[in-house]
């Protein structure tokens, strides 16, 4: 008969942010040990989690594990019996499954007859193989970070590292505890360190009850049971329900003040998602603060509330910060007010930090902080902030005037932003709430009366961060600042980027503590969108972006060649990445970007040959492209690149070495619509009309293939061939390297 | 409850849980891990459980007894509990009882804060408790300590004695705290305050490159002494030097008399001090401690 599996695992508090993936990894974990067990079941596992419990149920889980049947053969039959005796090798066989010779079988397969044995194994009760599953469990649960806490188990692999201490343990099958334990370490050994014991019973609440001792243990018997039970001991096992109890109650308490809660929550930071994770129970308190703390800028306000205390600011009707804030809270109190008031002091203090820094900070202009940026260290390769300084200035005047040819009033614009826009790392403020970098320069920028296209560069300049199309800033929050942000956020990133490969800081698998990924995408989004963002009809090449950031680093033969690579690798990467996000089919994307090349093209062009290629693609003259691009690449790779560049720069003519009435149509044709295709790419916008174009070679090129043989006795045809092929491949992957997209078969 | 009844009140509780208690490290300390009673109590397999004060300086902080919530020396209640208890959270709970907050009236929170001193080679998982919102107590389960992990493991319970006292007495600056008798904390330490924030920033009737060049003399001159200490095989008073120099790189840097590098520098040559100095604790540790206290996990 099926019945009920429950597991909870109690634990000391585990941090918020690890809870989803927590309850994740523990569904995905208990099915597939079960799966590897045997043991079927009717339905998946069910997981749920709150701070002190990570738990498991599986409804209908088998009684018992199915049998197992498997045929393993053994010598073929050949070298199984001489003279009708079995031979060593058969004996063998046999006694390494512990039965006679008379006992194995005979097995026929398309090799010949083997010797073979059914290896039959009757399945095992449920309740004496959980134990074994749940120590799987155990094990395989992962961490962001993990603790010894001189606790082992029985299973031969050692000391049991965990999130935090466990305290108790449910393994319930059926109803009955199933015994399991977590051993001390012997080192710990004492009255007060104990071995957990598997059991029925659970805790509820820390402090709330409505009887008996806040705390105690609590018997069950089911999953329904259980879940009863710990609602009765103030503990809300669904995570959506305590978020859409927080939600509603968060909403009434900003009704009640006249308010709601600040869109800034949901735009700056995850709390909506982190407090269902930090409580088993529970409820809003209303706070307020005195009005004189409004005098501050918006961002402080906020950060603080949201960031440093965990509350939601509320806003009235237009938007505007009302001198209230909301706590969601772990208990159900007779005098919220005790509580409300209590957070109100905490929050009142930090207020007034930020205004004495406010203050103080405010007497000193942004650019008498760059000296004191000489001494907060940027990276220990790459020097301090006021070298950094130096560099962003240089680079955002550059691609002000190279890149954007923008006039020289503009220029200076953007030399000024760049070379102010770290300078609040060195103000009181941001030492203290370090989420305002960049967004209080900008502040202070502004209160100095620096124009808007400098305070506002500042201001933005971390972002974007996001990838997405509308991922901030938008145009409309640049106002008239968007070119110089652009020139100010592109530089900042750049330089960080080639930076840090420079100082040998790349990225690998999982590890990136310097956030370089990150930064890397927010350049390539920044360069993807600049039309869009800026209205600049430019479209910057990220090679010439890369060299210009690569200045102050020395010459390119001084680096190490493996970071030169890296980089250019990692940049490939965060641009396929992007495009990826946005959407774009990742075969058209490859296609797009490819290694060689794709330093020479512009991410915003790209993304217009994006738009074309994926609707060019649905088109059966694409296939015609397609198909012969594919072959054409397949021949032209038997000569080399740099021979090709070669040839084409100093060999005579191509026309005079060939001879055939076919090739000589093709390069009819290639010389007839290269200037088309060419064209349509300098303009960045008919990326259409060059895809079409592309597509009329089909003809040519079968007819190239059915009647001449590009492999002949005669070297300096077969080349001058292959070199009319490169010719043509390469005029191609400008649009492409559509063999990237040909369906397989073709 | 005054400053000094939270105390008393602190240590009865531990006390009665079976902590020794102990006295404040009698030198200049920004917290108290630094404390021997800590730092080398935790290493090896000995049980043993402390409690004491420990005034702890942070030179940075100081604020010339102007800022209602900042010091440039604070107290720090001490509590370590090795190997760590089962309950120790509820026996942290009773606690706050023992001195009056009543954890079914407040919104008592443990929240992910792990600790780290990379000075120390030392780091520990945790979080720090929140009573109303305040950050009353930082709790951490030691992992490693001069790079050499633990075990058994420790509990360390620091309480901010002064944001407790604030807590319980509802005063908004800690200046207003009474701290015993009707005298209140100003009386006792405003003008100390004062002075030491002073110093700290090197508000000195010497020229700053004086001023920054006899403190790294003084920092060399105990870094060396501290080496011949550790030469000798003698941790404690090794251990006590190196603190000092702890605390005089603390000083230069809140002078602003060190640069990016030369900062990291003296971070570094602190660590590697006092590994050095928790490795020869250790050794001489087990040679005295003998072979009824062998570590290592029931495997």
């Amino acid at each position: 008969m099926d019945r009920e599996l429950l597991i909870e695992i109690g634990c000391e508090e585990i941090p918020a942010s690890w809870l989803p993936g927590l309850t994740r990894q523990m569904a995905q974990h208990l099915d597939a040990r079960l799966q590897d067990a045997r043991l079927t079941s009717e339905s998946p596992a069910e997981s749920y989690s709150s701070p002190r419990r990570l738990t498991a149920r599986v409804a209908r889980l088998a009684e018992r594990q199915t049998d197992f049947e498997e045929l393993v053969t053994g010598p073929p039959l050949s070298a199984a019996y001489k003279n009708s005796e079995p031979t060593p090798a058969a004996i063998g066989f046999a006694k390494k499954y512990g039965v006679d010779v008379a006992a194995l079988e005979k097995h026929q397969t398309p090799k010949g007859a083997y010797l073979a044995y059914t290896v039959r194994q009757r399945g095992k009760a449920t309740v004496d193989v959980l134990g074994d599953i749940l120590a799987g469990l155990l094990r395989d649960l992962t961490f962001p970070k993990q603790m010894r806490w001189d606790a082992y188990l029985e299973d031969g692999k050692g000391d049991l590292v965990f999130a935090r201490p466990i305290r108790w343990l449910v393994l319930m099958y059926g109803g009955r505890v199933v015994p399991f334990v977590i051993r001390r370490t012997e080192v710990s050994a004492s009255p007060t360190v104990q071995d957990i014991r598997s059991g029925s019973n659970t805790y509820g609440h820390r402090f709330l009850t409505t009887s008996g001792r806040a705390g105690r243990a609590i018997k069950i018997k089911t999953f329904e049971d259980y879940q009863a039970r710990l609602l009765e001991n103030f503990v809300i096992l669904d995570r959506a329900e305590r978020e859409s109890r927080i939600r509603r109650e968060l909403e009434t308490h900003a009704r009640r003040l006249g308010g709601r809660v600040s869109s800034q929550v949901a735009a700056q930071s995850s709390l909506l998602q982190e407090v269902p994770d930090l409580v088993e129970y529970p409820s809003v308190v209303a706070g307020h603060y005195p009005v004189e703390f409004l005098e501050l800028p918006e961002e402080v306000l906020t950060t603080t509330m949201i960031h440093h205390q965990h509350y939601f600011p509320v806003v009235d009707e237009e938007g505007k910060l009302k001198p209230a804030f909301l706590a969601v809270i772990n208990m159900q109190v007779d005098k919220p007010e005790v509580i409300a008031r209590n957070s109100e002091r905490v929050l009142t203090a930090r207020l007034r930090d930020a205004r004495f820094f406010w203050d103080e900070d405010r007497k000193t202009p942004l650019a008498s902080r760059l000296e004191q940026l000489s001494s907060i260290l940027f990276h220990k390769k790459l020097g301090t902030y006021r070298r950094k300084a130096d560099r962003v200035e240089r680079l955002a005047r550059w691609i002000a005037k190279d890149v954007f040819g923008l006039r020289e009033a503009a220029v200076d614009q953007a030399g000024l932003a760049g070379r102010l826009c770290k300078a609040d790392l060195a103000s009181d403020m941001v030492r203290e709430l370090t989420e305002l970098q960049g967004t209080m320069g900008g502040i202070y920028a502004r209160e100095e009366g620096l124009p808007e296209e400098v305070w506002k560069a500042i201001y933005f300049h971390y972002l974007p961060v996001g990838v997405e199309v509308d991922a901030p800033p938008s145009r409309q929050q640049l106002g008239n600042a968007a070119i110089t942000w652009a020139t100010v956020t592109l530089a900042d990133k750049l330089d960080s980027v080639v930076g840090m490969f420079w100082a040998g800081e790349r990225p690998t698998g999982s590890r990136d503590p310097l956030g370089v990924r990150r930064l890397g995408n927010g350049f390539i989004k920044a360069l993807v969108d600049l039309p869009a963002l800026t209205g600049l009809e430019v479209a910057p090449k990220l090679q010439t972006l890369l060299e210009a950031a690569r200045e102050p680093f020395g010459e390119i033969e001084k680096w190490d060649t493996a970071n030169v690579i890296a980089l250019s690798m990692f940049v490939q990467e965060r641009y396929q990445f992007v495009l990826e996000q946005r959407g774009y089919d990742i075969r058209n994307v490859r296609a797009v970007i490819q290694e060689h090349t794709f330093g020479h093209v512009s991410p915003s062009s790209t993304l217009q040959l994006l738009g074309a290629l994926s609707e060019f693609v649905d088109q059966p003259e694409f296939q015609e492209l397609a198909i012969a691009f594919k072959r054409v690449k397949n021949l032209a790779k038997d000569l080399d690149l740099v021979e090709f560049r070669m040839q084409e720069l100093t060999a005579p003519d191509l026309r005079g070495r060939l001879e055939h009435p076919a090739e000589l149509a093709l390069l009819d044709e290639i010389d007839q619509r290269k200037p088309t295709i060419e064209a349509a790419i300098a303009l960045g916008s008919s990326y259409k009309r060059a895809l079409t174009e592309a597509s009329r070679f089909k003809p040519a090129v079968d007819r190239f293939f059915n009647e001449v043989r590009v492999k002949t006795d005669n070297e300096g045809l077969t080349r001058a061939r292959l070199r009319l092929l490169r010719r043509l491949e390469q005029l191609l992957l400008q649009l492409g390297d559509f063999s990237e997209i040909v369906p397989e078969g073709l | 409850m005054t400053f000094q009844d939270l105390i008393l009140k602190l240590s009865a509780f531990w006390a009665s849980h079976g902590c020794l208690l102990q006295q404040p490290l009698d030198l200049e300390v920004g917290a108290g891990t630094s404390h021997p009673e800590t730092l080398f109590r935790v290493l090896g397999p000995k049980p043993w459980s402390v409690a004491y004060v420990q005034p702890s300086r942070r030179p940075d902080d100081g604020r010339f007894g102007q800022n209602p919530n900042r010091l440039f020396k604070h107290h720090q209640y001490q509590v370590i509990l090795k190997p760590s208890p089962d309950e120790v959270q509820q026996l942290y709970l009773d606690s706050l009882e023992a001195c009056g907050i009543n954890p079914r009236q407040h919104d008592i929170r443990f929240e992910e804060d792990n600790w780290e001193s990379p000075t120390l080679g030392a780091w520990g998982i945790g979080w720090q408790v929140l009573l109303d919102g305040l950050e009353i107590t930082q709790f951490t389960y030691f992992q490693q300590v001069g790079g050499m992990d633990l075990s058994p493991i420790t509990c360390e319970i620091t309480y901010g004695l002064e944001r407790i006292a604030m807590f319980l007495q509802r005063v908004d600056n800690v200046f207003d705290l009474e701290w015993g008798g009707g005298v209140k904390y100003a009386e006792v330490r405003l003008q100390e305050e004062i002075e030491q924030s002073k110093y700290a920033f090197g508000q000195v009737d010497m020229p700053a490159e004086q001023f920054a060049a006899l403190h790294r003399e003084l920092f060399d001159k105990n870094y060396g002494f501290a080496e011949t200490l550790l030469a000798s095989g003698l941790a404690w008073p090794a251990l006590e030097h190196a603190l000092k120099c702890s605390h005089l790189f603390n000083i230069l840097d809140s002078s602003g008399s060190i640069g990016v590098t030369e900062r990291t520098a003296y971070i570094l040559r602190v660590r590697q001090l006092a590994v050095r100095i928790t490795r020869a604790y250790v050794e001489a540790d087990q040679n005295s401690a003998g072979a009824d206290l062998q570590a290592g996990p029931g495997l």
